[in-house]
């Protein structure tokens, strides 16, 4: 290391301030950006040039802080150690930033960092007592740099990144597909640390208690024809049910992949079709009024309204189903979809306007994504009404499936089979919703931060 | 490096410098609904606008200021008169509406950036649209603008995980990508509290004195005008034109010191009056319509 006195090259009084390369240096320095000239030039006149060679070390975390540092040329790195649990924090610092600010502190001042020299670097020195004592003869200078400082200090611990940590949620760099599923991992972890599980236990203990009771033991009037818990549950977990109907039997299963698979292929279509369309009547102004009165005059019919027509229209028993299941979806998805559209801030269309975007762009950049979390509200609902829909279609056509299941139990009276049908239902129903709950955290992390740092 | 004496003297030479983004506004007028209502918003209004200059146009909530900025970015069409930036004619007769673009770029009133793009791809949005950059130039070059403005380590962050502050700031980065010619300012520091308002009129300026753009810059708040502006353009109430045109003496490059010193307190008194007053029209109309 080689220091030399920079007061030695400041040039005379009389010369344009700006051409002393000191001077000009401090000005494009963050602290002494807004400084007049002439008090740049007494801080120029304090400071002392260095030169390192690769490698070197400028100084260690704990060394005395005597020195505030100003880069010149080359690059410098720090390593930044934070008391025992140091982490590292790479830091690499090039021509006109200012480090080394740990000299300002009061009292014996030591470093916080291990800075090395990365490829033959200059810097200017400047004691910190003597940068103090001159601010303290020039108050109002003095106060502009130390707040600039203090400014600069601050973004050295930018708090997005210690917000993250603290949060734990996984920045998105280049495993974004890995963040996904770490977030959703994480939020299990975090339901589970909570009190709503129990929560929610009791109130199924509480729930499935008084059904028990008021059939079983009180036998409350209305309750007595109901097939209790106990026979259900019998009945669901025996090896050899009485009406046919149990876990252990293949039929149970078959019935379950029958109706899914109806409410997959309904909700893939209804989703096809329905955000498309509704991407273009929330876009396109001419558009909706062609269409939009067409679909508000068919949608509040009832799905079993159209049971004939979808018999006759389609044949066999399995398309008039699908048919039927995707309707009602497929309102939900269209509607829900527009209203995402309309509900995108004009600022935002705006924005990509000036920036450049042409219409298509905006479409895509901007109208997509900006309606996605209307959409997957939509979808969550069309999801629901494909599952509604597909028992009252399956009642009136279908051989199997679980609407088929509870309408033909009735009628040949087999009371817990009923049962056994619908608690499958709602349980298939809650996990398929479940699902698209998780696919829509998934495309949209940014939401997800949103309302974790909200506290939701 | 912009320098404070040669500002104080003589403004004019120093701003003709920059030598593009000079904005002229010709007697121009806007009418809402004309068949019906026929509300002039904006009346005869003319205003010229120096390259490089920071105007600053003030008055009260709902005045008609936004319809100005509105023409001049083409959001809106004009009814009739001119509109020029650099001697091109943005809007005027047979072409009401200008058509929005990458050299006049607005900073919205309550942030517009896409809250599903990161803050790096936010900022990387204009050139990659314009075709102007390949997707990896333009992430290249906005690491480098976004440290160039200490915000280095909110790339990969979202806008809704960033403080509203921070904010403004990647929007404003995010528009000098496109090396605009004019920045159009709509009250970006409203919602703000005064704290860190304050922090960002001098990064606003520490910007300003990097790049050097024509700034059109839309407030009610008087300090905020005066602090950053070389020219107030006062407006009147509904329909909006420039009541009174004050030229801020103060020499740029300008810290929060500025605001202590005896002449912001003249310039502060000499135009309180003026706006007062429209401020009290404008609360007056407001109250015959409520």
């Amino acid at each position: 290391m080689n220091v030399s006195l920079v007061a030695e090259n400041v040039g005379t009084s009389e010369a344009p301030a700006s051409s002393d390369p000191v001077v000009a240096l401090l000005k494009r320095t963050m602290p002494f950006q807004v400084v007049s000239d002439d008090m740049l030039k007494r801080i120029a006149a304090l400071a002392r040039r260095a030169t390192y060679t690769r490698g070197e070390t400028l100084y260690r975390v704990g060394d005395r802080a005597d020195d505030i540092y100003i880069m010149v040329s080359g690059r410098v790195e720090h390593a930044l150690g934070l008391g025992s649990g140091a982490r590292t924090l790479n830091q690499v610092m090039s021509s006109g930033d200012v480090f080394g600010w740990a000299a300002f502190l009061k009292n014996v001042p030591t470093r916080l960092a291990t800075t090395t020299c990365l490829e033959q670097a200059e810097v200017l020195m400047i004691k910190g007592d003597d940068l103090i004592k001159l601010f303290e003869s020039e108050p109002a200078a003095g106060d502009v740099v130390m707040s600039r400082f203090a400014t600069m200090i601050t973004k050295d611990f930018t708090l997005p990144e210690e917000l993250a940590q603290v949060l734990n949620i996984p920045r998105r760099g280049e495993k974004a597909g890995l963040s996904g599923l770490a977030l959703t991992v994480y939020r299990a972890a975090l339901w589970l640390k909570s009190p709503k599980p129990y929560l929610m236990m009791v109130g199924f203990a509480v729930f499935l208690s008084f059904w028990y009771f008021a059939v079983e033991v009180w036998q409350l009037p209305r309750f007595k024809e109901m097939p209790g818990l106990t026979a259900v549950v019998k009945e669901w977990l025996s090896e050899d049910p009485a009406y046919g109907l149990s876990i252990y039997t293949p039929e149970y299963y078959q019935h379950i992949w029958v109706s899914v698979r109806r409410v997959a292929i309904a909700f893939a279509l209804a989703t096809g079709l329905g955000v498309p369309l509704g991407l273009f009547l929330g876009w396109s102004r001419t558009f909706r009024e062609y269409v939009f009165p067409i679909f508000e005059t068919l949608r509040p019919i009832p799905i079993l309204a159209w049971v004939p027509l979808a018999i006759i229209m389609f044949s066999g028993s399995e398309t008039p189903v699908i048919f039927l299941t995707f309707l009602a979806s497929f309102f939900a998805t269209a509607l829900n979809t527009m209203l995402g559209v309309e509900s995108i801030d004009e600022s935002y269309t705006r924005a990509a306007f000036c920036l450049g975007a042409n219409r298509w762009q905006v479409f895509r950049h901007v109208i997509v994504p900006g309606a996605m979390p209307y959409i997957f509200t939509g979808l969550q609902i069309s999801v629901g009404v494909a599952w509604f829909s597909l028992v009252a279609a399956e009642m009136v056509s279908g051989q199997f499936g679980l609407g088929y299941v509870i309408n033909t139990s009735y009628t040949m009276v087999r009371y817990p089979t009923i049962i056994i049908g619908m608690v499958t239902l709602g349980a298939v129903g809650y996990a398929t919703s479940a699902m698209v709950r998780i696919v829509g955290d998934y495309m949209m992390q940014w939401r997800v931060r949103e309302l974790a740092l909200g506290g939701q | 490096m912009m320098q404070g004496q040669a500002v104080s003297s003589s403004m004019g030479n120093k701003l003709s410098a920059v030598g593009r983004g000079a904005i002229r506004i010709e007697e121009v007028v806007k009418i809402y609904d004309p068949e019906g209502a026929a509300v002039m918003a904006v009346d005869h209004c003319s205003l010229d606008i120096a390259a490089g200059e920071i105007c600053m146009v003030v008055g009260p909530s709902g005045c008609g200021k936004t319809t100005l900025l509105n023409a001049i970015a083409g959001f809106h069409s004009i009814s009739s008169g001119r509109i020029y930036l650099d001697g091109e004619l943005l809007c005027g007769p047979g072409r009401p509406k200008a058509e929005p673009g990458a050299d006049r770029i607005v900073v919205f009133q309550n942030g517009a950036l896409f809250p599903w793009r990161t803050n790096l791809e936010n900022v990387a949005f204009g050139p990659i649209v314009q075709g102007k950059l390949s997707r990896k130039e333009a992430y290249e070059k906005a690491r480098g603008m976004m440290a160039d403005a200490g915000l280095s380590g909110t790339e990969h962050n979202f806008p809704g995980e960033i403080s509203s502050g921070v904010r403004r700031r990647v929007e404003i980065v995010r528009a000098l990508m496109n090396d605009p010619k004019v920045l159009l300012f709509d009250e970006p520091y409203r919602a703000l509290d005064s704290l860190t308002k304050s922090v960002m009129h001098e990064a606003l300026l520490e910007i300003y004195y990097k790049n050097k753009v024509t700034i059109f810059f839309i407030t009610h708040d008087l300090e905020e005008a005066i602090f950053l502006g070389h020219r107030l353009a006062i407006m009147t109430t509904r329909p909006c034109r420039p009541k009174k045109v004050l030229e801020v003496d103060i020499p740029h490059p300008r810290d929060y010191s500025v605001l202590t010193s005896p002449r912001f307190r003249e310039l502060m008194d000499e135009t309180l009056e003026a706006v007062h007053e429209e401020a009290r029209k404008a609360f007056e109309l407001g109250e015959k319509e409520g």
